[in-house]
């Protein structure tokens, strides 16, 4: 709607020339001038347009200015269209006008002046555009109205179907709803499921019953609440919402609930406390398996497997204590990480012939070679288990059980009864040997300055009487297990040493060897004296033909505890600068035959010295240390005994005795 | 006595490797007297006199360690050496003085063979 719209304006006059007159005087106005030249034209007019004012002459032949008038007025449309009259001034007029001034009616008396006309017309044209703004207002007014009330009477009912929904809701939700009507809270009333919780009838106000004691009693923590503390009025009182709290519902009829409770206070709209509502959810089913599973938990972490759990993928899901035992990892550091990067997982055969048979039948059981978290490598027996999980993923179970120590034990068996075997075939060889060894030998013996022979024949002799000492060598050590007494005697390891070492003198100082003794004990122990002299020979022997070159020979004897028996014991170590051993023979060093020497050694000294070491349920290890310029090699032999103090001293008496 | 040189009474099976310890025992000079049995070294250990009894081990029939506790139990001041091919100490052993590797050669057997005569004519000589 344009601000100012033009509104239709009427003249009415019998003359066409006082119309054109008009027109002129009115045209200013910048209104819409319709002109009629009869009451019936002008009529006409009127029912066809919206006619703000009507300007008429009275007298007009057919049908006068009163008349038409009349007939206007009777329209209840027009009962209020402005009508101007033009006439000269009788009074009869006057009382006439006068019964038109209900509705908007003026004059004006010819002769006409221009200025009184357009002013006139001027006023009932605004008014009547007026009139016709308000008019349209109104009738937009009331359109809204119309509209936002059917608007409001859509959400009314709308708003009834909601309601309707969340009490039927209420009414079905396995969890209990608790609503505070009051701000004090004296007024609680429960749905269908926590009225069933409590054991009170649905609707009853939840803090009263009938014969004035409740029947139910809440529990947190094992401490008995008031209903003040229930979260519902807390959250009343306090004016915030009580997050998740664990409750007990105990009810007099001896049932009992685990309850996870919180609660929200209500506000009206202009802010102020009107109530609160609480949620509890009955966890007692929930609670009693959390128990199981718990159980189930402290059982796994009980055994002394690695128990673990992780997807198709190897992501670690569960992780128990035996697991961590074994291999170092903490459970935290591992779980949502991959098995078999954590633990390097060796597979004794392509892995996806462990993941065929996982899919087809379920299972897997074989060994496995995994790395703890300081790099020792691990044989594992492992069982895998798929089972298919809750939400359509499988899992796979997995226990490992360390079996590196029992392979090796194993291991160590079959060395020690090869070992035997050898043993025993060598044993027997150099017996038969010995026989005739012996016959051979005290036939050169008595050959040997017989005194028929000439020179040559003695210079053969001789040779064949050297050679004979190798071979009488070789079955001296494969059979010396021999002892000359039944009997051990007290023997100082110490002096043991000394006398190889003034054996070996020689050599010593031959090769430039700078020999260094530590003793710090005697080192008495009870044994064989041969025995002993034939390892620490072997071993002194040994380091210092490792250093032609010369070197440094470190002899040490020592009381100890070994670490992995706790026995005590004398140990005595032997340590060169010498050649060093290389790895590829370390393993072999104790096997008979073994020899690095060639042709100069038997390949026993070794095997022979670790036998009697055993006997004396000792132990004889050795380290080497090669370096770019010098090796160490660390021969160490260990004899248990209880060669302290008074006991060592009480044996020796009684001996004497 | 017959003569001043200590008797030997030598055991053994086999019959060369018994001539040879003779002769070199004899070159070492003592008496020898041999025997292939342990039945007839008992029988002449108590029809004459024998200062030490040098025995193989593994015979026929009697071992030696048997036929030591025969001697012993008779004649308890006669030492009795066992020449031993074997690597353990058997376990009857008590009534042996000393066990010698066959391995060992002539010159280590006549010096245990004078040691063992020398601590058993110490007592004698005490009383």
């Amino acid at each position: 709607m344009s601000v100012n719209p033009k509104v239709n304006i009427l003249m009415v006059d019998d003359q066409p020339a006082k119309l054109l007159s008009y027109e002129v005087i009115l045209s200013e106005l910048g209104e819409n001038l319709i002109k009629a030249t009869s009451g019936r034209e002008a009529l006409e007019y009127l029912l066809k347009t919206d006619v703000a004012v009507v300007l008429m002459d009275v007298s007009m032949p057919e049908l006068n200015g009163f008349e038409l008038a009349d007939m206007i007025r009777q329209h209840p449309r027009f009962q209020k269209t402005a009508i101007i009259f033009i006439s000269a001034v009788h009074l009869t007029d006057l009382d006439r006008l006068k019964g038109y001034e209900r509705g908007a009616v003026d004059y004006i008396s010819v002769p006409v002046i221009p200025e009184l006309l357009r002013a006139k017309v001027s006023v009932f044209a605004e008014l009547h555009r007026k009139a016709r703004q308000l008019e349209t207002l109104n009738r937009q007014l009331e359109e809204r109205v119309l509209q936002r009330t059917a608007e409001i009477r859509e959400l009314n009912s709308e708003l009834q179907q909601r309601v309707a929904e969340l009490e039927t809701i209420m009414q079905v939700l396995p969890m209990g709803v608790a609503v505070a009507h009051d701000p004090e809270c004296r007024f609680i009333t429960g749905n269908a499921a926590l009225s069933d919780l409590m054991g009170m009838k649905q609707g009853d106000n939840l803090l009263k019953s009938g014969d004035g004691e409740l029947p139910y009693d809440i529990y947190q923590n094992g401490q008995k609440l008031q209903p003040g503390e229930f979260p519902v009025q807390r959250a009343a009182a306090n004016r915030e919402l009580v997050g998740t709290v664990e409750l007990e519902v105990r009810r007099r009829d001896g049932q009992m609930a685990h309850v996870l409770a919180s609660a929200n206070p209500l506000f009206d709209d202009s802010g102020q406390i009107r109530g609160a509502v609480g949620v509890f959810f009955d966890v007692t089913e929930r609670k009693s398996l959390e128990d199981i599973l718990r159980e189930r938990a402290e059982l796994l972490d009980l055994a002394s497997e690695a128990i673990v759990v992780h997807d198709s993928a190897g992501i670690l899901s569960f992780w128990n204590s035996g697991a961590e035992a074994l291999y170092g990892w903490k459970r935290e550091e591992v779980l949502g990480e991959d098995i078999n990067r954590i633990l390097r997982t060796g597979f004794p055969v392509p892995q996806k012939e462990v993941e065929a048979p996982l899919a087809a039948a379920g299972r897997w059981e074989g060994n496995l070679t995994h790395y703890t978290r300081d790099g020792r490598e691990l044989i594992v027996a492992s069982r895998q288990a798929l089972k298919l999980g809750s939400r359509g993923r499988s899992v796979i179970l997995e226990i490992n059980r360390d079996i590196t120590a029992q392979l090796q034990a194993e291991e160590a068996l079959r060395r020690a009864e090869r070992l035997g075997a050898m043993g025993r075939v060598a044993g027997i060889i150099a017996h038969e040997i010995n026989n005739p060894l012996e016959a051979i030998s005290n036939a050169f013996y008595l050959l040997r300055d017989h005194p028929s022979l000439d020179e040559e024949a003695r210079y053969y002799a001789r040779l064949a009487e050297q050679e004979l000492a190798r071979v009488a060598h070789i079955t001296r050590q494969t059979l010396s297990f021999y002892r000359e007494s039944q009997y051990p005697v007290s023997v100082a390891i110490s002096e043991v040493l000394d006398n190889v070492l003034e054996l070996q003198s020689r050599r010593v100082q031959l090769n430039g060897i700078i020999l260094e003794k530590v003793y710090r004990t005697a080192g008495i122990i009870q044994g064989f004296p041969v025995e002993l002299k034939q390892v620490f020979l072997n071993i002194v022997g040994n380091a210092i033909q490792a250093m032609p070159q010369g070197g440094r020979l470190r002899v040490r004897v020592y009381e100890c505890i070994e670490p992995s028996t706790g026995r005590q014991g004398v140990r005595a170590s032997v340590c060169d600068t010498g050649s060093g051993i290389d790895p590829e023979h370390a393993k072999r060093l104790f096997e008979p035959f073994f020899t690095t020497k060639e042709t100069k050694g038997t390949g026993l000294g070794l095997w022979i010295s670790k036998g009697i070491i055993q006997k004396y349920e000792g132990t004889i290890r050795f380290r080497s240390l090669r370096f770019a310029r010098e090796h160490a090699t660390c021969f160490s032999v260990f004899i248990p005994g209880t060669a302290f103090g008074q006991k060592q001293e009480l044996t020796v008496s009684l001996a004497a005795s | 006595m017959i003569s001043d040189k200590p008797v030997i009474l030598c055991v053994d099976d086999e019959e060369n490797p018994l001539i040879l310890r003779k002769l070199v025992l004899e070159k070492a000079g003592y008496e020898v007297v041999t025997s292939t049995s342990a039945r007839s070294a008992v029988e002449i250990v108590s029809s004459r006199h024998v200062d030490l009894v040098l025995s193989d081990h593994l015979m026929p029939g009697a071992i030696g360690t048997e036929l030591a506790r025969q001697i012993k139990a008779n004649h308890p001041t006669i030492p009795v050496i066992l020449l031993s091919g074997v690597n353990e100490i058997p376990a009857d052993a008590g009534a042996v003085d000393v066990f010698l590797s066959k391995a060992e050669g002539p010159e280590r057997l006549c010096e245990k063979i004078a040691a063992a005569l020398a601590e058993y004519r110490k007592p004698r000589s005490t009383p």
